[in-house]
């Protein structure tokens, strides 16, 4: 049914707005919030593949009725296939993103509500509508469209920083907005730009226009809406410069807040990255732009996370680096590549959100973050502290597990594209991070526990282990069956792969 | 002709509030920024944009600045 | 005049995205940097709307007894128009969360510098 493309974006915006309404009902937040938290993933696997126009607009193409008593300016040339609603184009890859977003957020609200002592409405709301707005720039195929979803995303980022009583969380909330102020005005600017050039914000207009010659592709003015844009990718992703703000952002929030919003920049990575590849991929240079951001980040991310001592730091810096195999991926532009960059951003969503959680309970049971305070969690339990070394093995790639695949995968296509260079540079990076893991293992689970160290919590909620097992489970099933990810990818690479 | 008028007090408006330091009369001048805006919009032949801009950027945003300022300091210190 | 309305409207533009931008980064009081931060919102704003300006045109309103042919070569393109609407609304709820979260910051610190709030 493709009138359930718009309800992925308006579900968790109704959802949002309903739980803001039922402020301080605790028992009520909970059950309604579960109940709506399980549409989320459901809604992608049963929606058909297809555009939906908002407003019924449809091209002219395709409704002739209308185009019978229009002058031949209008109907004999391209104005005819221009889309004039905002469209909203669910296919394949959209299917699978949004449905590891919504297991993503659905977890993770399933979470907070159980280890929050009483569940606030605000915190959901901010969560919903994260969602809600990443869900509209995966699905969106209007870049002005987009920009609105992305300043939302930005705003919901900042609420879920704001809920947490972390020491330190407005101070970083604060920095955030004042970058992102200046940001996403570049990045309007840059869609302004392309609107001036091409008289258009919807993507496959722009693409069209720029293909069959009705504007210049060699214009400096599109050159400078290129840089804009990849500015506010650079920003909604925690790309270096970014990287430090993001990665703090990501500490000052509670675990599952933290694992929500390290999905929605993957997610937002990944719609301007492909957006970046699909107008652009003309531009000699742009491959090179993208690697070369994604090859600083993974080296930037990876290297600051080792000098860490805070726990949250630390994974908020691995997150970061992981985002640079996903660039590789799209950098390489070809087929093998894209594919195997968007798979890594499919186990990256989860295997981060499976870490910050895996670590939020340890945080849950004592409180505090620094490692050199910590240690000894392995003893009070062992089920957790497996859990967690699996997330570990799962980031770092080791075998049965899902980013063995695609970093394999990755590695592949960067000896096929002809720079084994990416591929050694992965391999090594590949190892600092699974030092790094383990570093901040040893240092909460198997170190004996210091003597002053004060457990607040006994018991972890079940609802966490829940989590955590779903989170494993989603991870074995794409490390043994990677072809399950990769034939709904494969159709967005072959069309990308094919451009550049 | 007129309209170049507005665009001159538009960025002086704009270095003015910068340059204060009595928070209150800056939060006072953004508002000739955005009322000059509002005013170039309606040059600009975007009268529903110009009706939007009059309110959020002549009164609003000015208002939320002198209350931040109310609620916190007077002076740069 | 040497320039026209729109070349020199988005001349204004710019200077008003780069004084934002100076002083976004470069002055002290938190105040003044969303002061900064609301004029880089305005020049793109601006920036946008000089855009679909048409010199010597007509507001884009289609009025009965007009000609097709005559209306759509003289209105104003109104999409950039229909964008900055949202994006004025956008820009004042941003900014309306920034000075809230100031003002809890103010009771905590005692102080609007950045260099004392956000330095560390």
């Amino acid at each position: 049914m493709n009138s359930l493309i718009p309800l992925m974006v308006i579900v968790p915006i109704l959802c949002a707005l309903f739980l803001n309404l039922l402020h301080k009902k605790d028992r009520t937040i909970k059950i309604i919030a579960i109940i709506l938290a399980l549409i989320l993933p459901a809604l992608p696997i049963l929606a058909n593949y297809g555009l939906h126009y908002f407003g019924g607009y449809v091209p002219l193409i395709e409704n002739p009725t209308l185009g019978t008593d229009l002058p031949s300016l209008i109907t004999g040339t391209a104005l005819n296939t221009f889309h004039p609603a905002i469209t909203y184009s669910f296919q394949s890859a959209q299917k699978i993103f949004v449905f590891i977003l919504g297991l993503v957020g659905l977890l993770a609200v399933f979470t907070s509500l159980f280890e929050t002592r009483r569940p606030s409405g605000v915190y959901g709301y901010m969560m919903f509508m994260g969602i809600a707005a990443i869900t509209a720039v995966l699905l969106t195929d209007d870049i002005f469209n987009l920009y609105v979803f992305f300043e939302i995303a930005a705003l919901a980022t900042v609420g879920i920083v704001l809920v947490s009583n972390i020491k330190g969380n407005y101070e970083t909330a604060l920095k955030y907005m004042i970058l992102g102020g200046i940001a996403a005005p570049m990045l309007l600017l840059g869609v302004a730009l392309l609107l001036g050039v091409t008289g258009n914000v919807n993507i496959t207009d722009i693409i069209y226009s720029l293909k069959n010659g009705l504007v210049n592709p060699q214009s400096p003015v599109l050159l400078m809406a290129c840089g804009l844009i990849v500015f506010g990718w650079l920003y909604g992703s925690g790309l270096p410069p970014f990287h430090t703000i993001k990665s703090a952002v990501y500490s000052k929030a509670l675990p599952s807040g933290a694992a929500l919003v390290q999905a929605f920049s993957v997610f937002t990575f990944i719609a301007l990255g492909v957006i970046i590849l699909r107008i652009f991929s003309y531009l000699p240079f742009s491959q090179w732009v993208i690697l070369g951001v994604s090859l600083l980040a993974m080296i930037l991310g990876i290297t600051m996370a080792i000098l860490q001592t805070d726990l949250r730091r630390m994974i908020g810096f691995l997150a970061v680096g992981e985002l640079g195999y996903i660039g590789i991926g799209l950098g390489l532009g070809t087929v093998s590549g894209i594919t195997a960059g968007l798979f890594q951003a499919v186990n990256e969503a989860v295997i981060t959100a499976f870490l910050f959680i895996g670590f939020g309970t340890v945080l849950y049971q004592t409180g505090i973050s620094d490692t050199r305070k910590l240690g000894g969690m392995m003893v009070r339990n062992p089920k957790v502290a497996l859990l967690v070394l699996l997330a570990g093995f799962a980031m770092a790639g080791v075998p049965p597990l899902n980013a063995f695949q695609s970093k394999l995968m990755l590695i592949q296509a960067s000896i096929n594209a002809g720079l084994p260079e990416l591929g050694v540079i992965m391999i090594l990076l590949s190892i600092v991070t699974f030092m790094t893991f383990m570093k901040a293992f040893h240092a909460v689970f198997l170190r004996p526990k210091p003597a002053d160290l004060e457990i607040k919590n006994e018991n972890i909620p079940k609802a966490t282990i829940i989590a955590m097992l779903v989170f494993l489970v989603v991870c074995i099933v794409f490390g043994l069956f990677p072809q399950v990810v990769t034939s709904y990818l494969q159709p967005l690479a072959t069309s990308l792969g094919g451009v550049v | 002709m007129i309209e170049y008028l507005f665009m001159l007090t538009a960025i002086l408006g704009a270095v003015l509030a910068l340059m204060q330091r009595d928070l209150l009369k800056s939060a006072i001048l953004t508002g000739i920024t955005g009322a000059s805006i509002a005013i170039l919009y309606q040059y600009l032949l975007a009268p529903d944009v110009a009706l939007t801009q009059a309110i959020v950027g002549a009164a609003i945003i000015p208002v939320f600045f002198a209350l931040a300022v109310y609620k916190t300091r007077r002076m740069e210190e | 005049m040497i320039i026209d309305t729109q070349l020199a409207s988005l001349f204004t533009a710019v200077a008003l995205i780069i004084i934002g931008i100076f002083a976004a980064a470069f002055l002290d009081n938190l105040i003044k940097k969303v002061i900064g931060l609301a004029f880089i919102g305005d020049g793109v704003n601006l920036f946008i709307v000089s855009m679909g300006y048409k010199a010597g045109g007509i507001v884009y309103i289609y009025l009965p007894g007009m000609a097709a042919d005559w209306f759509s070569q003289n209105a104003s393109y109104p999409l950039p128009f229909a964008m900055v609407l949202t994006s004025i609304v956008i820009g004042a709820s941003t900014m309306a969360v920034m000075l809230g979260i100031i003002i809890v910051l103010y009771k905590k610190h005692g102080s609007l510098k950045a260099s004392e709030i956000l330095g560390d």
